[in-house]
C-alpha cells in the first residue's frame, strides 16, 4: 500500500525547472477597486438600494501548515491544517477571520506576535499578520535647491513619485530641507539628469542656499501599506498552528472578496513540499483559476502567498477545503467552513421584502424571473435553470430589519442565531502514519473520531477555543469553534450544516426541536414557481461535500401566523418548546465514540433558555 | 514499508499518470448505446482491466444483435455494436417511451455461476417474459438458455438494469447497465437533432456535430438540452472476483443443477478498493468511447462543453454504495429520478427539483439533471478581452458582447464569445497588464515561479488558446512546462473536477489519484469539441 502523489509529482518536475529563488509572502487588500471605487464606503455593509453591485470589500489572510488538536478521549492528533493570519482575535471568539480593508490593512503594533498566537498574547489584533509598511522607496538626491518656498529635487536616479505623494527628505547636510512633504509637481526640467529624475515640493523656510552633491541626502516614499508583509510574525504566528476547522469565512452577497493562502510549510513533514490550495465549494460559475484544484489551475509553493480573488456568490452555507490530493488533505484536516449571507439583511423594516426582492430582479446578475413575479418587464417563463429564489408565490407583508439565510422574499428563512456545523472524521491510524513519514493507505481508512466543528462530545460543548500543545512546546488554538446552540427562548436558530468527511455518509438528529430543512447545497428549498419546498424532518444524512440549512424554531405559534420574523405569541398554549437542554447527535451509533471510548462522538447540546 | 520503497512507488505511478495522460488525445463522451425494439444480450465473463495495471474476473452482457449504434454520430467499434463483446457497463438500450421492446438475455455464463435474470425497474411489463425459468424476483436463464423480457416505457429518462439473480455476487460481477428513454415527441422551442445552428469555426476545424439522443430529457420544453453525458458509478471488491475466478475454475464442467454446480462466494464483509465511472477508472475513463484498449469497457467519462450549453447529465447508482459525485464549476438542477419528472405543484410548467453542487448517487437509482456553465458574476473578463489591444490575432480580441435580455451575448450563434455574459465584458482582472490583458482590475499574479502548474491548467487564467496566447505571448513564459492534458495553445479550456467527494474513492486500489473521478471541460468555441472518438 502505498500513497503516490502522482498529481503533485508531475508538478515538482516543473518546480525543480524553475525553482522559486526567494520567500514570497504578500497580502492582497484594496481599499478600493472598479467595482467598489469609494474606499470610504468600502468597510461596512451599504443599505440596500437595488440593482447593481453593492456590498464591501473583505479580505482574509490563513495559513497552510500543520498542528495538532485535541481528539474527546484527550489524544493528541497530527493534521495537515489551515490556521489564521488574520482575525486572530475574532477567531479566538468563534467568528469569521474575515475583515473589511479598514481592519485588515492595520499594522500590528505593541509587542510582537508570539508563536501560539492569538492562545500566547491574548491578543486583540484582528488584521493581516506579518503587515509592514512598505520599505521606502530610496533614491540619493544630486542636488536639491530652493526658490522662495519651492524645493526642486533632483536625484540620481528616479523616484516614481506622483503629485500628492508624501515624500520624505533626509541628510546630515540639508538640515533645512529635511522633514516630509508633500510633492507639487513631476517632470521637472533641469539642468543635470531627464526630467523625471527632479520633483517639486514645498517648503515653509525659505532661503535655503542649495546643496549639491550630498553624499548623505535622500528622497524617500513615505512609508505605506501596499500588501508587503515580514516573513518573521508570519512564521511565528503560522507554523504550527493548524485549526480544525479551518479558519470561519463569511462575506456577504456582492461583497468582494480577497483570500490569501500563505503556505509556510509542514514543519512536521519537510520531506512533502506541499502546496496547498482553497477549493471554495459550490461557487456558482467559478473559474478554473480560482477554484483550488491544482490539477486545473496553479497550487501556491511554500514560502509565497496566492491571493484568491471572488465576487460573493448567491447566499448561502458553502464550505471550502484543499484540494490537494484530497483523500489526504481532507482527511487530514484541511476543510473549513464558508457562508454567504443575502442582501435582504439589509433591507429596513420599512421595506417589504418581497418589494425588495422584486427590485433585485432589475439586476440581470441577481435575477431569478419567473412569470407573474411582479417585475417588468414580465416574463413568460423562468428565465434561468440554475437559481432557485424567484419572488415568493405567496404574496407576504413581512418587512426587512431581520436577519436572514436567503434572499426568501417572504420571511420564512429569519432567524435569531445562527451555527456553523461541520460534520468530519478523523481516522487516528491514517493521522499516526500521515505524520511518522509513512505512506498511507487509502481503502482501508475508517474513522473513529466523529467530529461537530472539529470536536467530539463532550468537547462539542466546551465554550471558547480548545488549546492543545504542539511540539514547538506552545499552546495554540486548535480547535476555536464550540458546537454548542444557544437559542433564546421562543427564537430560530439557523444551523448551516456541512460535511467534508471523506469516507462515509453521516446522519444528524436532533431530539425535542423539529429541524426544518429551507437550503440544501447553498439553494433556497424553492421551485421555479415560487413555492417554498422546505421540510421538517428529524434528522438529517449528508455526505461529504454537501451542506443544507436547517432552522431549530422553539416558538410553534407566532403572533402573525406564517411569518417566522413575528414575536412569538407566548400567550397561546403551548407556543415555545420548553426552555432546557436538548441534542444533536448522530443516530449512526457507533458514531457515539471516541476511538476506544464507547462514549462522545458526534453530538453537541442544544440549549433553549 | 520503508521509505524507499515509497519512493519507488511514488516515481512509478508518477511514470504511469503521465503515460496514462499522453494517451488521452482529444476523446470526448456523449452518451452512445444501442438503438432498437428487439435487443439481444448475452451475460458472458471477461477480464476487464484497471489503471494500476490489475486484470478482473468479471461478468457483463453483450450486445449480440438487434439494435443499431446510437448516436449515428458516434462511430461504433469495428465488431460493431452488437457485435457480441461482452462490456461493462452492459449497452446502454436506447429506446422510444410508449414503443414496446423486448430485450433477449441468454446465459453463457460459467455453468456454476447458475441463473441469471435481468430486472428493469421502473419499466411496465408489455407481457409475461417468454421462455426461461421461474426465478425469485422474475423470469430466470438457465446456464446456456435464454429468457426473453417484453417491456414499454411509459415515460422519458434514465433508468438502470441490472441481474435479478443472486444480485449481490452478480451485480458485483458487472450484470448492469443503463436504458435511456427517449421522449416520443420533441417538446415546442427544443432544437431537434441535427438542427443546431452554425456556431463559430476556427480556421482548420469543421462544423460541430450533434451527439444528441433527442432534443429534450422529458416531454417537456424546460428539459430540452444541447449535449449529453451518461455516468454510472460502481465499486468493485478485488476478493470476490477473484473468488468467483477460483471456484469457475475448480468446478468447470460440472452439470447445471447437480449438487456443488453452485457458488459460494462470501460478498461480505464488503471491502472494495476500486470506484469506477462507466466502469472505468481515472484515468482511463478519461480516453475515448469504444477506446481498443479496453475491449469490454466500451464507454467513458470525459465530459466537454462550451458556455451557455444546458448539458443533460444523466447519473446511475450501479453498485451498493452511495457517492457524492460533486461537479465542479456549477450546480446541478434535478430534472427527475428513475424517469419520473418533477414539477412544481402549482404550475405544470415549471421545474420544481432540486439544484445541488453535489448529487448523491444511490445503489438503483437514476436521475436526470441539467448543468451549464457560463462564467456569470466572476467580475472580471473570463476571455481576456481587451479593448486596447493591438495583439497580431486571428480572433477577433474585441469582439463586442450584446447583452440578450438576460444578459448574455447570444445575439449571433456564430460569434467567438457566444453566450459571453457581457456585465463583465472588458473588466480587467489584474492590477497589472501581463501579455496582451488589460490591467486596472483588483488582483496581482504572483511570480510564475512561486507556484505549480497542474496537469490540466490552460496556462492562464482565460478561457481559450487566443486569450491564453495572448496572455502569455506566443512563446510564452507560461504555459508553462506541466500543463499536457489541456493545451494552452490548442484547448485551454477551463477544467473542472467531477469525482466522488468521498475523497478515498478518488483512488485505485489505494493509488492517488483514481477512481471515481474525472475532469470536465469548459471550451472556448474557438476549441471544436468533437464526440466521435
Amino acid at each position: 500500500m502505498f500513497n503516490t502523489r502522482g498529481w503533485i509529482a508531475l508538478g515538482l518536475l516543473s518546480a525543480f525547472a524553475l525553482p522559486a529563488m526567494a520567500q514570497s509572502f504578500r497580502v492582497q487588500c484594496p481599499t478600493s477597486t472598479i467595482t467598489h471605487p469609494n474606499a470610504a464606503s468600502n468597510n461596512s455593509e451599504p443599505a440596500n438600494i437595488g440593482p447593481g453591485v453593492k456590498g464591501a470589500i473583505k479580505c482574509q489572510q490563513i495559513s497552510g501548515g500543520d498542528g495538532y488538536a485535541t481528539m474527546g478521549d484527550g489524544t493528541q492528533t497530527y493534521l495537515f491544517s489551515f490556521g489564521p493570519l488574520s482575525g486572530l482575535a475574532d477567531i479566538a471568539r468563534g467568528l469569521p477571520g474575515t475583515e473589511f480593508p479598514s481592519v485588515f490593512n492595520t499594522v500590528h503594533a505593541g509587542a510582537p506576535l508570539q508563536p501560539g498566537d492569538p492562545a500566547t498574547s491574548g491578543t486583540t489584533y484582528n488584521g493581516a499578520v506579518g503587515l509592514v509598511l512598505d520599505i521606502p522607496n530610496l533614491v540619493s538626491i544630486f542636488d536639491i535647491s530652493e526658490v522662495g518656498n519651492t524645493v526642486t529635487v533632483v536625484g540620481n536616479s528616479p523616484l516614481g513619485v506622483a503629485v500628492g505623494d508624501r515624500v520624505t527628505i533626509s541628510g546630515q547636510d540639508t538640515t533645512g530641507y529635511n522633514g516630509t512633504f508633500t510633492v507639487t509637481a513631476i517632470n521637472v526640467p533641469n539642468s543635470f539628469f531627464p526630467a523625471n529624475f527632479a520633483f517639486r515640493y514645498t517648503n515653509t523656510t525659505a532661503g535655503l542656499a542649495a546643496v549639491n552633491e550630498s553624499a548623505t541626502a535622500t528622497a524617500g516614499l513615505a512609508p505605506r501599506i501596499d500588501g508587503h508583509v515580514d516573513p518573521r510574525p508570519i512564521m511565528d504566528v503560522g507554523v504550527m498552528n493548524g485549526n480544525i476547522p479551518a479558519p470561519l469565512m463569511a462575506i456577504d452577497e456582492d461583497d468582494e472578496f480577497f483570500l490569501t493562502l500563505t503556505n509556510v510549510g509542514m514543519i512536521m513533514r519537510p520531506d512533502l513540499f506541499e502546496q496547498h490550495t482553497v477549493h471554495f465549494h459550490g461557487y456558482p460559475n467559478a473559474s478554473a483559476f480560482y477554484d483550488g484544484v491544482p490539477d486545473a489551475s496553479v497550487a501556491i509553493n511554500i514560502a509565497a502567498s496566492f491571493t484568491y480573488y471572488y465576487l460573493a456568490p448567491d447566499a448561502g452555507t458553502y464550505f471550502w477545503h484543499c484540494h490537494i490530493t484530497p483523500p489526504e488533505h481532507l482527511q487530514m484536516g484541511m476543510v473549513g467552513q464558508l457562508y454567504v449571507r443575502p442582501r435582504q439583511n439589509r433591507l429596513t423594516s420599512a421595506t417589504t421584502l418581497n418589494a425588495g426582492l422584486v427590485t433585485q430582479q432589475g439586476d440581470l446578475r441577481t435575477a431569478c424571473r419567473r412569470p407573474n413575479d411582479g417585475a417588468t418587464p414580465a416574463v413568460t417563463t423562468a428565465t434561468d435553470i440554475l437559481c432557485s429564489n424567484p419572488v415568493p408565490a405567496v404574496l407576504t407583508t413581512a418587512t426587512g430589519g431581520g436577519k436572514y439565510a436567503y434572499n426568501d422574499g417572504d420571511g420564512s428563512t429569519a432567524y435569531d442565531v445562527e451555527y456553523p456545523l461541520q460534520i468530519h472524521g478523523f481516522d487516528p491510524n491514517f493521522h499516526f502514519v500521515g505524520m511518522t513519514f509513512n505512506p498511507e493507505g487509502f481503502t482501508d481508512m475508517k474513522d473513529k473520531y466523529f467530529l461537530l466543528n472539529g470536536r467530539s462530545y463532550p468537547d462539542t460543548v466546551s465554550p471558547g477555543p480548545l488549546a492543545t500543545q504542539t511540539v514547538d512546546g506552545v499552546m495554540h488554538f486548535s480547535q476555536p469553534l464550540p458546537a454548542i446552540i444557544n437559542i433564546p427562548h421562543g427564537g430560530r436558530a439557523l444551523l448551516r450544516i456541512s460535511d467534508l468527511d471523506v469516507s462515509e455518509y453521516q446522519t444528524l438528529a436532533s431530539l425535542g426541536i423539529p429541524m426544518q430543512v429551507i437550503g440544501y447545497n447553498a439553494k433556497l428549498l424553492r421551485d421555479q414557481a415560487g413555492n417554498n419546498l422546505y421540510y421538517t424532518t428529524n434528522s438529517i444524512t449528508l455526505g461529504g461535500g454537501e451542506s443544507l440549512d436547517v432552522i431549530l424554531d422553539t416558538c410553534l405559534v407566532r403572533t402573525t401566523p406564517g411569518d417566522p420574523s413575528s414575536a412569538c405569541n407566548t400567550t397561546a398554549v403551548g407556543a415555545t418548546i420548553a426552555a432546557g437542554t436538548y441534542y444533536l447527535y448522530t443516530p449512526n451509533l457507533d458514531h457515539l465514540s471516541n476511538d476506544a471510548e464507547n462514549f462522545g462522538g458526534l453530538m453537541t447540546e442544544v440549549h433553549v433558555n | 514499508m520503508k521509505k524507499a520503497n515509497s519512493m519507488n512507488n511514488r516515481l512509478l505511478c508518477i511514470a504511469g499518470a503521465a503515460a496514462a495522460l499522453l494517451l488521452l488525445g482529444s476523446a470526448h463522451a456523449a452518451a452512445p448505446g444501442v438503438k432498437g425494439t428487439a435487443f439481444t444480450l448475452t451475460a458472458s465473463p471477461a477480464y476487464i482491466s484497471q489503471p494500476d495495471g490489475q486484470t478482473v474476473y468479471s461478468w457483463g452482457y453483450a450486445c449480440s444483435g438487434g439494435g443499431s449504434a446510437a448516436p449515428t454520430t458516434i462511430t461504433p467499434p469495428a465488431t460493431g455494436v452488437c457485435g457480441g463483446v461482452m462490456q461493462i457497463p452492459g449497452p446502454t438500450l436506447i429506446v422510444t417511451e410508449g414503443v414496446a421492446f423486448s430485450v433477449a438475455l441468454t446465459n453463457n455464463l460459467p455453468t456454476a455461476a447458475g441463473n441469471t435474470s435481468i430486472l428493469f425497474p421502473g419499466l411496465s411489463v408489455s407481457s409475461p417474459p417468454t421462455g426461461g425459468v421461474a426465478g425469485l424476483l422474475t423470469q430466470e436463464a438457465a446456464p446456456g438458455t435464454s429468457v426473453t423480457y417484453h417491456l414499454i416505457a411509459n415515460s422519458p429518462g434514465t433508468r438502470a438494469y441490472y441481474s435479478g439473480t443472486q444480485g449481490d455476487l452478480q451485480v458485483e460481477m458487472g450484470l448492469y447497465g443503463a436504458i435511456i428513454v427517449l421522449p416520443s415527441t420533441a417538446p415546442a422551442g427544443c432544437t431537434a437533432v441535427g438542427a443546431v445552428p452554425a456556431h463559430y469555426i476556427a480556421p482548420g476545424n469543421s462544423r460541430e456535430a450533434d451527439f444528441r439522443l433527442a432534443a429534450a430529457a422529458y416531454d417537456h420544453p424546460r428539459t430540452c438540452y444541447d449535449r449529453e453525458y451518461l455516468f454510472q458509478f460502481s465499486e468493485m471488491d478485488l476478493n470476490i472476483h477473484n473468488q468467483a475466478l477460483a471456484q469457475v475454475t475448480a468446478k468447470a464442467g460440472c452439470a447445471a443443477g447437480t449438487a456443488g454446480c453452485s457458488l459460494e462466494v462470501p460478498t461480505e464483509p464488503y471491502h472494495p478498493a476500486y470506484f469506477m465511472i462507466n466502469g472505468r477508472s481515472m484515468p482511463d475513463d478519461m480516453d475515448s468511447n469504444y477506446a481498443v484498449q479496453y475491449p469490454h469497457q466500451p464507454y467513458n467519462g470525459n465530459p466537454h462543453m462550451h458556455p451557455g450549453e444546458q448539458v443533460l447529465i444523466r447519473v446511475i447508482g450501479q453498485g451498493r454504495w452511495q457517492h457524492p459525485f460533486h461537479e465542479h464549476g456549477n450546480h446541478v438542477r434535478i430534472l427527475g429520478r428513475d424517469g419520473n419528472l418533477i414539477l412544481s405543484a402549482t404550475d405544470a410548467n415549471s421545474l420544481a427539483g432540486p439544484l445541488q453542487f453535489t448529487t448523491t448517487t444511490t445503489p438503483g437509482l437514476a436521475f436526470d439533471g441539467i448543468f451549464y456553465w457560463t462564467g456569470k458574476g466572476l467580475n472580471w473578463d473570463a476571455y481576456g478581452h481587451n479593448p486596447a489591444s493591438t495583439a497580431a490575432s486571428t480572433m477577433p480580441v474585441h469582439a463586442a458582447c450584446v447583452p440578450d435580455a438576460n444578459g448574455y451575448n447570444t445575439g449571433a450563434p456564430t460569434a467567438i464569445n457566444f453566450w459571453e455574459w457581457c456585465q463583465d465584458h472588458n473588466k480587467p482582472m489584474q492590477a497589472h497588464p501581463f501579455g496582451d490583458v488589460a490591467s486596472g482590475g483588483p488582483v496581482t499574479l504572483p511570480d510564475p515561479n512561486l507556484f505549480t502548474n497542474g496537469a490540466w491548467y490552460g496556462g492562464s487564467p482565460y478561457l481559450g488558446p487566443d486569450a491564453t496566447t495572448r496572455f502569455a505571448g506566443p512563446t510564452g513564459t507560461t504555459p508553462p512546462s506541466g500543463t499536457i492534458a489541456n493545451s494552452p495553445t490548442g484547448e485551454a479550456g477551463f477544467a473542472f473536477m467531477w469525482h466522488s467527494h468521498n475523497e478515498r474513492e478518488i483512488t485505485t486500489n489505494n493509488i492517488f489519484p483514481g477512481g471515481m473521478l474525472m475532469m470536465m471541460l469548459v471550451d472556448s468555441r474557438e476549441f471544436q469539441i468533437d464526440e466521435s472518438n
